[in-house]
């Protein structure tokens, strides 16, 4: 061995430190759960600035609308209108357009969302604090009625490959996921509510009965369910045949694996190679999928909420758009956003703590 | 000639392939019926635009009928029975328009819709027909029995149902859809409305699919910063749920362009894909041939072109369908919400109207939202029967690459 000058042991002992920082910094990168939380972070920073830049600095941006619309309307000079829209939008109209996304970016934070336009006074994240548990509530239950169904069916089909009820049941999983939700939510107006009679689906306004007091009573909650219930069956239909799908699929791939032909060699019980072995492994690609799902179906909730008027998030910003309450809107967008990515948190780290492969490897 | 041949066989023997899945040739045959409806019969069919007031919200299968006398209910059964005779019409209806091509060889009395001196056209009508002062008369035949079912005058009610007979219920033609809230043929509106709505899909879904293509081999070509930053951006702009997005720039841009929104659709939906695009070709990068290409020195645009794209050019059709759906689904959706152009007649804006006129409530009008409803999802369970199918039918090995 060649005895080397201290120079150069100093030089790859420094070598190896950074090499080595570098590989810790790299560990914690790959360390799934601090992943899924930067990138959530950095989700919502882009799109809180996106939505500033939508509209402070866009062209025909709505700051400049309703300058325009109140100078027209009012007669009154340009620096008063331009504090009224700053007064409502919650800005220092003083301030440099970068000092503005500072401010903007602290309000988001404090969830300060300014006051709506169309109600002067009203609170935007008050508004929002009223309709959004119910969106939550009605996406919720669909999607998590919709997962365990489809688990429980997709098995059923990979268990019964090829038989007449996995034809059946996969003609009608392609039904449901081909036919869009709203157009399954009309079906359902139309067919479930007018023709059949079953549900008085004009009488289901809103999110609960006015005539019940909110608490914890039996009218109420009958009355919250009722409400809810035709959204959560659009949900529900219109999601399940997806995961069925999907489940099959992967449940069928598992089926072939060595740890399965091992337990049932030691001669486990069926039902516990069913739960523990097969289902635990073959739900587990779903979950991924689950992380795009509750944003689709949060999203698509706009049209359903507005189909069966029922008064969720997605109601809320639909009439924000329509009466032009353009900070009604930027907030429910940001708060929509924020919702979804924090399920989407919720989602990935449960699939971490279900599949211990990802915690290790940080890779799927 | 030759050529024209080795065309057809391949189409021959794609369709004795996706025969052998029965789901996806359904499919397949359910997309050649919505182009024949879609694209050529908008040529020898014409959009109905003409309103007709008693043929308001008509249900399916409803037609003119010849109201007569009940003196003359085997006299005059067709249009040749009543030659020189004089035949009653409502304006704003659908009789002046059925009656056109016989008033030389018959007498037409018009009565208007809303005379205030005779009441409601369709009463003078009636009266003038139950005192044989016409000798037939041109009526929808829901308004003539709804009428006389709802007359309060009980005279008049009694007047009616002693005189007035139908005396051909099939005079008109039908309409296969009933009609709309304006008295319009429904089945003309299907067969007009699909045709942009299905470019439209069509243009946003290849764009979309483009975006991905481009980006997803880029990056798994290149690695490197490209890599991480477009994966970055790709991950980023599927957190976002596309459909408020949209919805909201609705509400800032109004959109007045079907066509634009298209484009637009297209320019926010690859992401998904693009990471699907994106392992394919890491995958496809590390096989033999691949390889082979490389060590030969070949370029890079080489072996993306000739040696990686034809073998995933199926996933990236299948693939297309399935970003057509989801253009086709968000399109509407703005639509059905009433942030999209409505000025384009269109499945979706029938579905608009059908929703905002009420006749979802309506068992009678119940068709004009049922129709486009029925329209949009068999359209996009074929296309995803079809897609099925051709995962099927195409190159086995791509599979299992997934």
């Amino acid at each position: 061995m060649v005895s080397q000058t201290p120079d150069v042991v100093a030089a790859t002992g420094q070598a190896n430190m950074l090499d080595r920082l570098y590989d810790s910094v790299l560990n914690i990168y790959r360390n799934h759960t601090f992943r899924v939380i930067i990138q959530a972070i950095i989700t919502v920073w882009a799109v809180v600035t996106f939505t500033f830049f939508l509209v402070r600095l866009m062209p025909g941006n709505p700051i400049d609308v309703l300058i325009e619309q109140i100078l027209v309307q009012e007669g009154i000079s340009y620096q008063e209108a331009y504090d009224r829209v700053a007064a409502s939008f919650d800005f220092d109209p003083d301030a440099t357009a970068l000092d503005q996304y500072f401010d903007w970016f602290g309000d988001v934070l404090r969830l300060d969302l300014g006051t709506s336009i169309t109600s002067p006074g009203t609170r935007v994240v008050d508004e929002i604090a009223r309709y959004l548990p119910w969106t939550l509530f009605a996406v919720g239950s669909g999607l998590l009625i919709s997962f365990v169904l489809g688990i429980v069916l997709g098995m059923t089909m990979a268990y019964y490959r090829n038989s007449p009820l996995d034809h059946i049941l996969s003609l009608f999983a392609s039904f449901m996921t081909g036919v869009p939700n709203y157009i399954w939510g009309l079906l359902i107006i139309i067919i479930l509510g007018i023709q059949l009679n079953w549900f008085n689906v004009g009488a289901l306004r809103g999110t609960y009965d006015v005539n019940t007091t909110p608490g914890f009573n039996l009218p109420f909650i009958v009355s919250v369910l009722e409400h809810a219930l035709l959204p959560i069956i659009t949900y529900v239909v219109s999601t399940l045949g997806g995961w069925m799908l999907n489940m099959k699929s992967s449940t069928m791939s598992v089926l072939n694996d060595d740890y399965v032909n091992v337990a049932e060699a030691r001669g486990l019980k069926d039902s516990r190679i069913i739960t523990a072995y097969v289902g635990r492994n073959a739900s587990l690609p779903l979950f991924t999928q689950l992380t795009i799902s509750i944003g689709f179906v949060l999203g698509s909730g706009v049209v359903i909420e507005e189909i069966f008027v029922y008064w969720g998030l997605g109601h809320y910003l639909f009439a924000s758009i329509t009466t032009r309450d353009y900070t009604s809107m930027q907030g429910v967008f940001v708060i929509l956003v924020i919702t979804v990515v924090f399920a989407n948190l919720i989602a990935d780290l449960t699939y971490g703590f279900l599949d211990p492969r990802v915690r290790v490897s940080g890779q799927k | 000639m030759s050529v024209i041949n080795s065309i057809f066989s391949s189409i021959w023997n794609f369709i004795k392939r996706i025969s052998k899945n029965k789901a996806g040739f359904v499919g397949f045959i359910g997309l050649i019926i919505y182009f024949i409806v879609t694209f050529i019969m908008p040529s020898f069919v014409d959009f109905d635009d003409e309103p007709k007031l008693d043929e308001i919200t008509g249900p399916i299968g409803s037609r003119i009928v010849l109201a007569v006398h009940v003196d003359d209910v085997d006299t005059y059964k067709t249009m040749e029975d009543l030659e020189g005779k004089t035949v009653g019409v409502v304006s704003q209806t659908g009789g002046p328009i059925f009656i056109e091509p016989y008033e030389d060889t018959v007498n037409v009395e018009t009565f208007r819709w809303n005379s205030r001196r005779d009441g409601p056209g369709i009463q003078a009508g009636l009266i003038a027909l139950a005192n044989r002062e016409i000798d037939a008369m041109l009526i929808f035949s829901k308004s003539v029995t709804e009428y006389i079912d709802n007359q309060e005058d009980p005279e008049l009610r009694q007047l009616f149902e002693d005189n007035i007979a139908i005396s051909n219920p099939t005079l008109g033609p039908p309409h296969l859809l009933g009609t709309d809230t304006q008295g319009r043929d429904i089945a003309t509106h299907i067969v007009h409305g699909g045709r942009l709505l299905i470019l439209t899909a069509v243009l946003g879904g290849v764009i979309s699919t483009m975006i991905a293509l481009v980006f997803g081999s880029l990056s798994a070509l290149f690695g490197g910063v490209l890599d991480n930053v477009l994966t970055a951006l790709t991950n980023l702009i599927l957190a976002i749920p596309r459909f408020p997005l949209l919805v909201v720039l609705a509400g800032l841009i109004s959109f007045d362009n079907t066509l634009f929104l298209g484009v637009l659709i297209g320019l926010l939906g690859w992401p998904a894909l693009m990471r699907a695009i994106r392992a394919q070709v890491l995958s496809l990068r590390e096989r033999d041939f691949v390889e082979a290409a490389q060590s030969l020195g070949l370029s890079t645009t080489h072996i993306m072109l000739r040696e990686i794209l034809p073998n995933m050019i199926s996933f990236v059709a299948i693939n297309l369908i399935f970003s057509i759906t989801f253009a086709m689904y968000e399109q509407i959706g703005l639509v059905v919400l009433g942030l999209a152009p409505i000025s384009d007649y269109t499945w979706g804006v029938m579905l608009y109207f059908g929703r905002t006129r009420g006749t979802l409530f309506n068992a009678d009008g119940a068709s004009m939202a049922l129709a486009p409803v029925l329209a949009i999802a068999l359209f996009q369970v074929c296309l995803v029967l079809f897609a099925r199918a051709l995962e099927e039918v195409f190159d086995p090995r791509l599979r299992s690459a997934v």
